[in-house]
């Protein structure tokens, strides 16, 4: 989640609060505070709220809450004559474009930052990574109109932004470095999405890079910007820059859009109306707010609100995160304010139950501890090579992890005795004897099955004391059960049986072998047995 | 405290009386070594004095032991005075030297006059030599002092010096004197002589060698208290498998296919695909595509049944508590589901790759947000944190959100899991009536805070000597 970085001078200028009486609000309004200096505040605001990624929209916000300006804010949007001709032949690379002209903006190194800053985020949240939705910044002087948004092939050349040379197409997507990091999203095209003017020259390249010659810089006034992309994420992208920017003062003016097929006035800035059924808030909230309530709570969240039968709530253009009335629900709590909310118990009246298989894990543990062993717990992430490879034994029905992010966790166990013998190779400074058991979940076949697993280690630690811990676990289990000669090589032969209940294979105990012992780097005898519970109790039901 | 020896002596010995170590031997049966030990120790303790003294004792000279045999020769001169009275005669008698030392006796006692070869008698003499010689010869030394001083000068006695230690008693102590236990055997359990004993008292203060409980893990502890208070308030706790479908991890839960926590960046999947219900699929298709009957605008899109197919180690455990709810659609319900989950994350001592996670869901109809932060009021008064207060919070798949925060001293508000109502996104399309109240928590966090952890690896990758240190209950 992006961290905005807001600075106190120009965030008291802009909300007309004191820095104290923000920084006590702030966290009410919905936001992770990150870190608080004399200059600045760095705060973390959910991916829900795009509109906060730049000082201007945490202003505008905060204006609301703390009653300095309350409800909808309307935004001007002159009609004018910048024209975006849209071919038929970037409809099926980057179907969608949308733009805005600013003027008269006082552009200095505060607002250019705060542009680019809240650019990235957005590129970050809504645009996925770009791939949804790329916005372009240009200098309004340099770009001559009418514009033509068109799919080119990688031959297609322009100086991109940052360098002074012309490149095509494909170098700049070899080269440059916005091309080598966007490059995936335009992966397997044979056309490429370009923004050129009258005089058919690159202005963009999107989703990677600007033209050079729109470079926007402290001389400039007015901008354009352009946002493409595949849906309505690039009118909220457009809307939240668009608005912020008239925040700073700037003079709006539309964009049209010549689809092939329509017509389009871009930025749409009129407020989307949507109805709230007050019987939904008092349901989801859980208590009644007076109509008065409501509308202030709305206005303070800069909702535009008409209060009849029905409550009519005005969505403002900047707000990305309406799907639903539940979303304004929300606003409404928060308007009102959570601390206000009086907590209650929920009537709710039911009997609680454990599910079996902890109850047989709690079993177990109790068994295991009365037989003097210690309770561990491991990791089950772990790999082929402690599993099996140093076990001496088959890799079988283990879950494979794709991209793993370390040759440590590349599978998930399906024995829990590995993890056992490596977590005594990371304890041989401590005093002997160690005995120790886990009872936990592997995932054999990809589905999760209960072991119990214990070792013993110290200098005589034999098959003869393994054995009579075995003895009195499936004792204390009133089982009957036999062993078999067992043939897993993590034992040594003649010293290692199979647990046999039913005439099935349940678990198996013995003297660990010395090749094993060595590739954990153990110097001391250990004795070891596990046994799979899932065989023998009825564990319970598995989502 | 006396020890059995000591107290074997001091009650075999009168007071006052001194005894030297062989007679306390003999009267308390113990051996001369026993008998010293015992002596000084009861010294110590002032039950008793034990001194040194310097004894006289003498023996008789060869010389000595023939005139016993043969008597003194100044007694042998007398008888033979009363037969004879030449000189000469009674020198053959005698012998030169005998008669010598008998004459230079009795002229010294003034008993006999020598005058021209003759001896005259002029007065008896009482002779306590004999006897006296005769007293030492058994070891009685009662003799008077001239008389033996005679006898060493003399050289038929010779004295000798010898140190002796004597103990007497000087009091006894007043509780009744009972022989003292150390290690109580089987032999004393049957033959019951613990009840004439006294245990031995051992110096309590002195640290023993160190044994190690077996006890469960100090993370299982807090999930153990964890698990009681859901009990305790009425949930049924539920369990799923750790490898689910992409479906019930994100679909179910409306997030967005394209959703950054479902880049594989973030998530562990599987290259493996599972077959689901083809009716759940077209309402969840639908729902994500365009709100389907919920009323939301959906996210706008195509939903791709193929994402939703495939396998991943479980982000969350709300992919079980949504899967339990489509299972048990109507109210009430309460469940709730402590177990591990996975999330692709580089290990430092914060982030681990998988870890466990606490959640807990109501489903009712009559009950809404306030509901919800009464029962996370009620659960973190339960954990031990009595402040709680609730900021705005955004989870994908509740509306509204929650984030609680417990006041800890010294830390001040700490954030501690997340809470809201489930979307009805998220609940139609599974037919579920009513609201449901969810919230979670990552128990590592609960763990840094309880068992004031710094370092969440330690969990899974335990220090055996921390576990052993860790005690039951930490205060």
């Amino acid at each position: 989640m992006p961290v905005i970085t807001l600075y106190w001078d120009e965030l008291e200028k802009m909300v007309g609060k004191s820095r104290e009486e923000i920084l006590s609000k702030l966290p009410m309004l919905g936001c992770d505070i990150e870190r608080v200096s004399d200059e600045q505040i760095d705060v973390e605001f959910f991916p829900n709220r795009p509109d906060l990624y730049s000082v201007e929209g945490v202003a505008r916000a905060l204006r609301g809450f703390l009653d300095v300006e309350l409800g909808y804010k309307h935004y001007e949007v002159k009609k004018a004559d910048w024209k975006i001709f849209v071919d038929e032949s970037v409809l099926g690379v980057r179907p969608r474009i949308v733009g805005c002209v600013v003027r008269n903006l006082k552009i200095d190194d505060e607002v250019i930052r705060s542009l680019m800053e809240v650019q990235e985020d957005l590129h970050w949240t809504i645009g996925r990574n770009r791939r949804k939705m790329a916005i372009g910044v240009h200098d309004l002087s340099k770009v001559n109109f009418p514009l033509c948004y068109k799919g080119v092939d990688k031959n297609f050349s322009f100086v991109p932004l940052d360098f002074d040379e012309v490149m095509s197409v494909g170098e700049i997507l070899t080269r440059h470095p916005k091309g080598k990091e966007y490059g995936f999203i335009l992966e397997g095209k044979d056309r490429f999405p370009m923004i050129v003017d009258s005089k058919n020259e690159a202005i963009s390249f999107p989703p990677i890079i600007n033209a050079e010659k729109t470079r926007v810089t402290e001389k400039t006034t007015d901008l354009f910007i352009d946002v493409t992309g595949f849906d309505e994420n690039v009118d909220k992208a457009l809307n939240i820059i668009s608005t912020m920017l008239a925040d700073r003062g700037g003079v709006l003016e539309s964009v049209e859009i010549k689809y092939p097929s329509k017509v389009i006035q871009t930025p749409d800035l009129k407020a989307k109306e949507m109805e709230i059924d007050r019987n939904e808030v008092y349901a989801l909230l859980g208590f009644k707010l007076t109509d008065e309530e409501i509308k202030k709570a709305l206005e303070r969240m800069r909702f535009g609100v008409e209060i009849g039968k029905i409550i009519k709530v005005k969505i403002p253009p900047y707000r990305a995160d309406i799907m639903h009335e539940w979303d304004v629900i929300e606003d409404i709590a928060i308007g009102y304010g959570y601390e206000k909310i009086e907590p209650e118990y929920p009537p709710t009246n039911t009997i609680g139950s454990t599910h079996p298989w902890n109850e047989v894990r709690d079993l177990v543990k109790e068994i295991m501890i009365g037989l003097g062993f210690m309770e561990v717990i491991t990791f089950t992430l772990t790999n082929e090579r402690v599993q099996y490879e140093y076990l001496n034994r088959k890799a079988e029905g283990y879950t494979e992890v794709m991209h793993p992010l370390t040759t440590d966790h590349t599978i998930v166990r399906t024995d829990v005795l590995p993890k056992l013998l490596e977590l005594l190779s990371y304890n041989k400074h401590h005093l002997l004897p160690q005995k120790i058991f886990e009872v936990g979940d592997v995932v054999v076949n990809d589905l999760n099955r209960l072991r119990v697993a214990a070792c013993i280690t110290h200098s005589k630690a034999n098959f003869n004391e393994i054995r009579s811990v075995v003895q009195a676990f499936m004792g204390e289990l009133d089982l009957k059960w036999d062993v078999n000669e067992s043939d897993d090589n993590a034992f040594i032969e003649g010293r290692r049986a199979d647990v046999i209940v039913n005439g099935k294979k349940i678990g198996v105990f013995g003297e660990i072998h010395p090749e094993v012992l060595e590739k954990f780097e153990l110097a001391m005898p250990v004795a070891a047995f596990e046994v799979d519970l899932t065989e023998i109790f009825d564990c319970g039901e598995l989502l | 405290m006396l020890s059995p020896f000591e107290v074997k002596l001091i009650k075999s010995l009168e007071i006052g009386k001194e005894y030297s170590v062989d007679e306390s031997a003999k009267v308390s049966e113990l051996s001369k070594d026993a008998v010293l030990k015992a002596a000084y120790l009861l010294e110590q303790k002032g039950f008793c004095e034990v001194k040194e003294v310097v004894t006289k004792k003498y023996h008789l000279t060869d010389e000595g032991l023939r005139y016993l045999k043969e008597g003194l020769p100044e007694e042998r001169l007398i008888e033979l005075l009363k037969t004879m009275d030449d000189l000469s005669e009674i020198e053959k008698e005698m012998g030169k030297k005998e008669l010598g030392i008998a004459l230079g006796w009795l002229r010294k006692k003034k008993a006999i006059e020598v005058k021209d070869g003759e001896i005259k008698l002029i007065k008896d003499v009482e002779f306590k030599e004999k006897e006296a010689l005769n007293l030492i010869s058994q070891g009685v030394f009662d003799i008077s002092k001239d008389v033996l001083k005679n006898l060493i000068k003399r050289k038929l006695v010779e004295e000798e010096e010898e140190k002796e230690i004597i103990i007497k008693v000087l009091k006894k102590p007043d509780v009744e004197l009972k022989e003292v236990i150390t290690d109580l055997t089987p032999e004393i359990l049957l033959s019951g002589d613990w009840r004439e004993k006294e245990f031995l008292k051992y110096d309590i203060t002195i640290p023993s060698k160190d044994v190690f409980t077996a006890k469960i893990h100090p993370y299982e502890r807090i999930i153990r208290e964890c698990r009681k208070i859901f009990l305790e308030m009425g949930f049924v706790e539920i369990k799923g498998n750790y490898i689910q479908t992409s479906f019930w991890n994100f679909d179910a839960l409306f997030q967005p296919q394209d959703h950054p926590a479902r880049d594989m960046q973030d998530t562990f999947y599987l290259d493996k695909y599972s077959e689901l219900d083809e009716d759940l699929i077209e309402k969840v298709r639908q729902t994500h595509e365009n709100g389907w009957i919920t009323g939301s605008t959906g996210w706008g899109g195509r939903w791709d049944v193929n994402k939703a197919k495939q396998l991943v180690l479980r982000t969350h455990t709300t992919a079980i508590t949504i899967h339990y709810l489509a299972k048990n659609p109507n109210p009430p319900v309460k469940a709730f589901c402590i177990d591990r989950v996975y999330r692709r994350e580089a290990i430092d001592a914060t982030h681990l790759p998988e870890f466990d996670q606490l959640e807990g869901v109501v489903l009712d109809k009559d009950v809404g947000f306030k509901h919800l932060l009464g029962l996370l009021r009620e659960f973190f008064f339960k954990m031990g944190f009595e402040d709680v207060r609730f900021r705005p919070g955004y989870f994908p798949y509740t509306e509204p959100s929650v984030e609680p925060e417990v006041y800890v001293e010294g830390l001040g508000w700490v954030e501690l899991g997340g809470a809201g109502v489930f979307r009805k996104e998220v609940v139609e399309p599974f037919g579920i009536k009513g609201k449901v109240l969810a919230w979670g928590l990552g128990i590592g966090r609960l763990a840094m805070l309880k068992l004031g952890m710094k370092d969440l690896r330690r969990l899974y990758l335990p220090d055996i000597g921390w576990l052993r240190e860790f005690p039951a209950i930490k205060r």
